[in-house]
């Protein structure tokens, strides 16, 4: 189903990626304009995601330099076998910003009290703007992702949305919001798998 | 779907989100390290699937100095890294050029200097050549003025007789020579001029003539006919009172009487 859900987003991505491999080359033999066209691509997209989860700028900005300045130095580990360019720098830049997250002087700071069943107290944790990304292909990509998540259990989506955008373990979901630790894992694994699915069945057609 | 692959499946979508515990996600690598092909695919596809979850990010744009910061630090390591053998295209580049420029340096330089030390060879051999004819000239020199002291020892004797010599008509008209002789030490200072040069095969020859009877005194050569030659004449004992010196051209060597044809000659 990889194949189907990589070269079926392949398709979409076909440019895309090709630009993105060949950026990534360029980044291995040390070309630091490469850098540049990699930042300028993605760096409001990753810059977005790391503020949905950190919540201040400063932080942000300097986790940002942290993920290009990894890409930069460790671009030797990405994987051509295992996923695309986009993939591994998210993966990147989400683990970059769970790891400052889940740091001494983040836990110290008064987490914010929220609740799942109160809409009003979330932090918009994805857009919904038309155009956010200034990008035809992630538009795409996110309105399909978009359309993919209204298929899926409001209890689910939720779950998901808390632990990508927020950053927050199952456990500290199930503690925030009340939710036993097996319902919470239970939705966020019946809830990827259902993506997954639509996704590729998105994507099939 | 197995309990393991359920387990696989619940653990691999925390992981993905981030959301597992440190003691589920130690679990998780270690099941990571066994999956088969179907597990590591959905890991795959799951991962994908969490990344496409970040294109409903809200875009946001970082201040500029962002950039700035990431670039230099880029261009800094790229640069610190450019002298060493790296896989950077750019660098290698660089590299490459420095590496070549630095070839050529090292070519030209050698090659100046391979012409700045045949130019000292070719130097050094000249001065050789110089200090040897130095040399010799001074070796030359230093037997000339040996050989005029010894002249001089002749001139500082307290009684000597001279003998002018003339040419004779036939053979050396021009001809001219003196005898300077130290009876008391046995020795003379034969000065001749206007000698013609002998063959390589021949001398002149000095005779002393004493009652008709003529004494060698020995032989010599002349070089250059156009100045005056000086010889110093050893073992010239005699008691007479009259006599006469006579030079004639004999074959290498001297002969014991002459053959040849007289060239100068001038009585006591």
């Amino acid at each position: 189903m990889l194949f189907f859900i990589l070269s079926a987003i392949g398709k979409v991505l076909t440019k895309d990626e090709e630009r993105d491999r060949d950026i990534m080359a360029r980044i291995k033999a040390r070309d630091a304009s490469a850098l540049s066209e990699l930042y300028d691509q993605y760096n409001r997209l990753l810059f977005g995601l790391i503020l949905s989860i950190l919540k201040k700028r400063e932080e942000a900005e300097d986790t940002l330099q942290e993920v290009f300045t990894q890409i930069w130095e460790k671009a030797e580990q990405f994987d051509l076998e295992r996923g695309t360019v986009y993939t591994w720098i998210v993966s990147l830049t989400r683990n970059k910003s769970i790891d400052r997250l889940r740091s001494k002087v983040y836990k110290e700071q008064k987490k914010q009290s929220t609740s799942l069943d109160n809409e009003d107290v979330f932090y918009p944790l994805y857009s919904d703007e038309t155009d956010p990304l200034e990008n035809t292909i992630l538009t795409d990509r996110a309105k399909k992702l978009r359309d993919a998540l209204d298929q899926i259990s409001d209890k689910q989506r939720k779950v998901l949305q808390v632990a990508y955008f927020n950053g927050m373990s199952q456990s500290e979901i199930a503690d925030e919001y009340d939710i036993p630790l097996g319902t919470v894992k239970t939705r966020m694994r019946d809830g990827m798998i259902k993506l997954r699915e639509l996704l590729a069945k998105e994507i099939e057609l | 779907m197995s309990n393991e692959n359920n387990r696989f499946t619940e653990l691999c979508t925390g992981h993905v989100l981030n959301a597992l515990s440190d003691s589920e996600e130690k679990k998780f690598q270690q099941l990571l390290a066994d999956a088969n092909e179907d597990q590591l695919a959905l890991y795959d596809e799951l991962k994908a699937v969490a990344a496409e979850m970040a294109t409903l990010a809200p875009a946001e744009r970082p201040s500029l100095s962002v950039k700035e910061s990431i670039m230099q630090m880029a261009t800094g390591v790229a640069n610190s890294q450019s002298g060493k053998t790296g896989p950077a295209n750019v660098n290698r580049m660089r590299w490459y050029r420095v590496a070549v420029a630095a070839s050529f340096i090292f070519i030209f330089t050698s090659i100046g200097l391979l012409f700045y030390s045949q130019s000292l060879e070719e130097d050094m051999r000249g001065q050789s050549q110089t200090i040897a004819q130095q040399q010799t000239t001074i070796e030359q020199l230093e037997s000339e003025v040996q050989r005029k002291e010894e002249l001089l020892t002749i001139l500082e004797a307290r009684e000597v007789d001279l003998v002018m010599m003339a040419g004779m008509e036939n053979t050396n008209p021009n001809g001219y020579g003196k005898v300077v002789w130290d009876k008391q030490g046995g020795r003379a200072l034969l000065q001749v001029a206007n000698m013609p040069a002998v063959p390589t095969d021949k001398d002149y020859q000095l005779w002393f003539i004493v009652n008709g009877q003529p004494i060698s005194a020995g032989v010599f050569a002349v070089d250059d006919p156009q100045r005056d030659n000086f010889f110093k004449i050893e073992q010239l004992q005699s008691d007479a009172r009259e006599g006469a010196f006579a030079i004639t051209m004999e074959p290498k060597g001297g002969v014991p009487q002459p053959t040849g044809d007289m060239y100068l000659l001038g009585n006591m």
